[in-house]
């Protein structure tokens, strides 16, 4: 059986409670860090090549290292929106175990010499975000947030904010916007979010996933970490496999776990009676796989080099009976309902396919609607101000591309 | 400085600058809609991505920064590709009624399409539905079609203005530009929006279907409507005599000036300009047929040069009296004052201004006319009109400009023998006076003026001025040999840069440093 880090108590009752938590060991790390100085916490965390679990796969330890010695405040911004559909492992972090979350928050704040930590819940987790206000008053109660916690000298308040539904706000400068109380629009980059961030102070802005691992890391040594995963990915990723599998849901393993094994061993297999038609392994802006081309590793180099990604690690299972334009119909129909409206291509872009697809299902498909999209989504592809665009053009093309033999008997 | 390349063009440019701001030195215009030099860069149109060497994506001109050897290209195949790409996304969804919208001719989306598009549509689904005559100000209407949502407007209330009318509604190709809860722009910058607008999708009710841009002629000048001097460009319909047409100005637009009005300029001056226009004086007047005088410049002047002359001889200058205003230029305020104080000395001198109004804390300043600093630095006590002095002891008035009410002046020139007006419009002083003379306007003739913060502007005519009407200096050096003191001084002047050349030498203020 595999190791689990993130994941290992979630069977137990009453874990998210903190009395429950600290029994099972818990808040050692935020104790062993405050005895540290922040600048051997930081080399801890760079050696141990933690990279972004949001999508992007940044290390952790470099944005940190980004944050300027400014004298402003300083920001910790928890990305909770998880709006990546497929993606539901951070949910289960906060639901399960907020109290590993908030020890991440404590250190990785400790460590930027961060006062004030938001954390940004998409607001669909209503339940979450309680559970999670919950821990964070336990946590108050208990000292380990607020003032001199544990008698070290060091602040810290934890505040739970929750979206109003929009994906783009998951995109870290529209997170920003929107929690300023603005309009959730990407802003542009350079600057950056480390040197200008929110309200215009240097903000390190991280996954759930991500945060969750710090303690561990702590704990633990960076030797121990990079050694349950890859060299260059260390650690763990909580994988969310969906779709036509005999068990969805969360599964804990090293990074670089092959694709083929979540599926066959870990998620039980393809659904009795159903073939595997397709996978898409990063949430539903990664590039789709075809069902020969998922024995390969799940890291982040390894999909890049087979020009897909990572990205959340949610695993989406097609199957033969699912068509693969319904897919593209949902995707298509997705981003065009989620793009912010902000820059040209997007705007246009999505709603321009989405248009041509929605033609295709009603049975007025033409000839030339399939090179269209392609030229389309191109045109999209690294061309706007945020990664949203790349994010709906990916699946697009990639799906359009692979199953294009598919797509032209809807025509 | 920072040693770039643009389209293999050597260049050296200040750490800082911009790819588009430095392309724009070397003479290479990238196509940008959102970007506005007004504002900070917003990236949102993705017009202006150009190429760099080494990077794998193209990147914004209007947002990056130069770096030491980079390599631009503006005109690769990548590059062509990109912006054919984003004209055609804008295009999809813009309605093609360019021969009925007011932007036609100095469209940027048009330009560009000419430029960089020329496409055969392949767009064969329906535009999206939207208001097309949303009222979104007191003189704005808001074509929500037309729109290509690149904020300029959202973000000229916001920042310049401060005032925040406009916001995006909804999201997603669904997103619009309004008002917030049936607030409209009513500010004294309204007119602003519908010139930064890069498309017709902000039109003003004032120009709205009147004429073509492609009809207009252009000039620079300065706005002669309050102190501050904003520099603007006055567009006007030459006039075409086969179909009837006359000539007129249909519209004020703000020039760029950054020392003074940046890009902007207020409602009043935009909107404020009927009194080019209308009621145009545009012959001289002789009232008095028992003088049998020529209603001439050159007889006219002479007979008033005659007058003055007489009664400097006979010692009775103090008998003179001017009343003058400060829409007048510094050139022709200070051959006035050469004339009437230091000359003749004459008696009363008076201002008459149209009266002070409410200004506020951006451009526009209490005082309605454009150079009561000027007349102050020339050396003039600025008095308003004392009408009882007025009716005493007076031979010969001198008046400029119909900002006097007729009936406070009517009485006061009852007894007066001599009454010359120099007057740019028809009004019911015109009939007072025993001559008046036709004059041109600020935008009309050559000079400069100086405005609230002492900042003196140069000026030349843009219109011609109508019929008989002659530029105030023009008509004060003749008179300045006509009248016989200094004769000589006069015959220098041919031009407006001739008097502001001695007015440097005389007064330091005006002096221009080398």
């Amino acid at each position: 059986m595999q190791e689990k880090l993130l994941t290992r108590h979630f069977g137990l009752e009453n874990f998210f409670k903190i009395d429950e938590y600290l029994k099972q060991g818990g808040y050692q790390a935020v104790k062993k860090a405050l005895e540290m100085k922040p600048d051997e916490i930081l080399e801890e965390v760079k050696k141990a090549n933690l990279r972004g679990r949001g999508g992007a796969g940044f290390p952790a330890g470099v944005k940190w290292g980004f944050v300027p010695k400014v004298d402003k405040p300083k920001y910790l911004c928890v990305n909770a929106d998880e709006g990546e559909p497929g993606t539901f492992k951070d949910r289960y972090i906060m639901s399960h175990n907020p109290h590993l979350l908030l020890e991440g928050i404590i250190i990785t704040s400790y460590c930027v010499g961060i006062h004030s930590a938001y954390i940004y819940i998409r607001g669909e987790y209503e339940a979450v975000a309680l559970r999670l206000e919950g821990a964070i008053a336990e946590a108050h109660e208990k000292g380990f947030i607020g003032k001199d916690i544990l008698k070290s000298g060091f602040d810290l308040d934890v505040v739970v904010h929750r979206g109003a539904g929009a994906y783009i706000c998951g995109e870290e400068t529209a997170l920003l916007e929107s929690l300023e109380g603005k309009r959730g629009n990407p802003r542009l980059k350079p600057p950056f979010p480390a040197s200008v961030g929110l309200f215009n102070c240097p903000t390190v802005i991280n996954n759930v996933e991500t945060v969750s691992n710090i303690p561990l890391i702590i704990l633990n040594g960076a030797d121990w970490f990079v050694e349950k995963g890859l060299p260059k990915d260390g650690g763990t990723r909580i994988f969310g496999v969906s779709g036509m599998v005999e068990k969805p849901g969360i599964y804990e393993l090293p990074i670089g776990t092959s694709l083929k094994d979540i599926i066959y061993k870990h998620a039980g297999g393809m659904k009795k009676g159903k073939k595997l038609k397709a996978v898409i392994p990063g949430g539903m802006s990664a590039p789709v796989l075809k069902a020969d081309e998922i024995d390969i590793k799940m890291d982040f180099d390894s999909l890049v080099e087979v020009e897909s990604m990572l990205g959340s690690a949610a695993i989406i299972v097609i199957d033969t009976g699912t068509s693969m334009f319904d897919v593209l119909k949902a995707v298509t129909k997705f981003y065009y309902h989620e793009s912010c409206g902000q820059c040209t291509p997007c705007r246009i872009g999505t709603s321009w396919i989405n248009k041509i697809v929605k033609r295709m299902d009603e049975g007025k498909g033409r000839k030339k609607d399939i090179d269209n999209i392609l030229r389309l989504a191109s045109n999209i592809l690294g061309k706007t101000l945020c990664p949203l665009g790349d994010a709906a053009a990916m699946p697009i093309l990639s799906i359009t591309r692979k199953f294009r033999k598919e797509l032209e008997s809807r025509l | 400085m920072v040693k770039i390349f643009i389209d293999e063009m050597p260049l050296e440019v200040e750490e800082g600058t911009t790819v588009l701001k430095a392309a724009e030195k070397a003479g290479i215009s990238i196509p940008h809609l959102c970007y506005h030099d007004a504002f900070p860069p917003e990236g949102s149109c993705r017009m202006c991505l150009v190429e760099i060497e080494g990077l794998p994506k193209l990147e914004l001109a209007c947002s990056t920064q130069v770096r030491e050897g980079m390599k631009v290209s503006t005109r690769s195949e990548k590059v062509v590709e990109a912006r054919k790409g984003v004209l055609e996304f804008l295009l999809a969804e813009h309605p093609l009624d360019c021969p009925i919208c007011d932007k036609a001719g100095e469209c940027k989306l048009q330009d560009y399409y000419d430029e960089y598009g020329l496409f055969e549509s392949q767009f064969n689904e329906h535009k999206e539905k939207r208001a097309k005559k949303v009222k979104i100000g007191k003189n704005l209407i808001h074509d929500q079609e037309r729109c290509i949502l690149c904020r300029r407007c959202v973000r000229f209330l916001r920042e310049a203005i401060k005032t925040q009318e406009l916001g995006v509604f909804e999201r997603g190709i669904h997103s619009s530009v309004n008002i917030y809860d049936l607030t409209p722009v009513n500010n004294n910058y309204s007119g602003n929006l519908a010139q930064i607008c890069p498309v017709g999708a902000i039109t003003d009710l004032d120009f709205r279907f009147k004429t073509r841009t492609w009809f207009l002629d252009k000039g620079e000048s300065i706005c002669p409507l309050c102190s501050r001097g904003c520099s603007i460009i006055i567009e006007y319909h030459p006039g075409n005599y086969r179909f009837g047409v006359t000539k007129k100005v249909y519209r004020i637009q703000a020039n760029t000036n950054q020392e003074v009005n940046s890009f902007w300029i207020c409602d009043l001056g935009r909107y404020g300009y009927s009194y080019l226009n209308e009621n145009r004086l545009d012959r001289i007047i002789v009232n008095r047929e028992e003088w049998h005088l020529e209603p001439a410049r050159k007889s006219v002047i002479k007979f008033l040069g005659k007058r003055l002359e007489s009664l400097a001889s006979g010692g009775k200058t103090s008998r003179i009296a001017l009343i003058l205003n400060s829409w007048l230029s510094n050139e022709e305020l200070f051959l006035l004052h050469k004339i009437f104080k230091n000359d003749l000395n004459a008696g009363k001198v008076f201002f008459a201004d149209p009266p002070q109004e409410e200004g506020d804390d951006f451009l526009l300043t209490p005082e309605r006319s454009p150079n009561k600093r000027g007349a102050r630095e020339m050396g003039f006590d600025i008095k308003p009109v004392d009408f009882k002095a007025l009716a005493e002891e007076t031979d010969v008035i001198v008046v400029f400009g119909s900002f006097l009410a007729e009936a406070d002046l009517k009485s006061a020139l009852k007894k007066i023998e001599t009454k010359v007006l120099f007057s740019s419009h028809v009004s019911g002083l015109n009939s007072l006076f025993d001559i008046v003379l036709p004059t041109p306007l600020i935008a009309e003739k050559g000079g400069s003026l100086t405005n609230v913060d002492g900042r003196v502007q140069k000026f030349s005519a843009v219109l011609d001025p109508p019929g008989d009407s002659l530029p105030e200096w023009r008509l004060l050096a003749e008179l300045g040999r006509e009248a016989g003191i200094n004769v000589s001084f006069y015959k220098e002047f041919t031009s407006p840069e001739d008097i502001s050349e001695e007015i440097g030498k005389e007064i330091s203020f005006f002096r221009v440093e080398e």
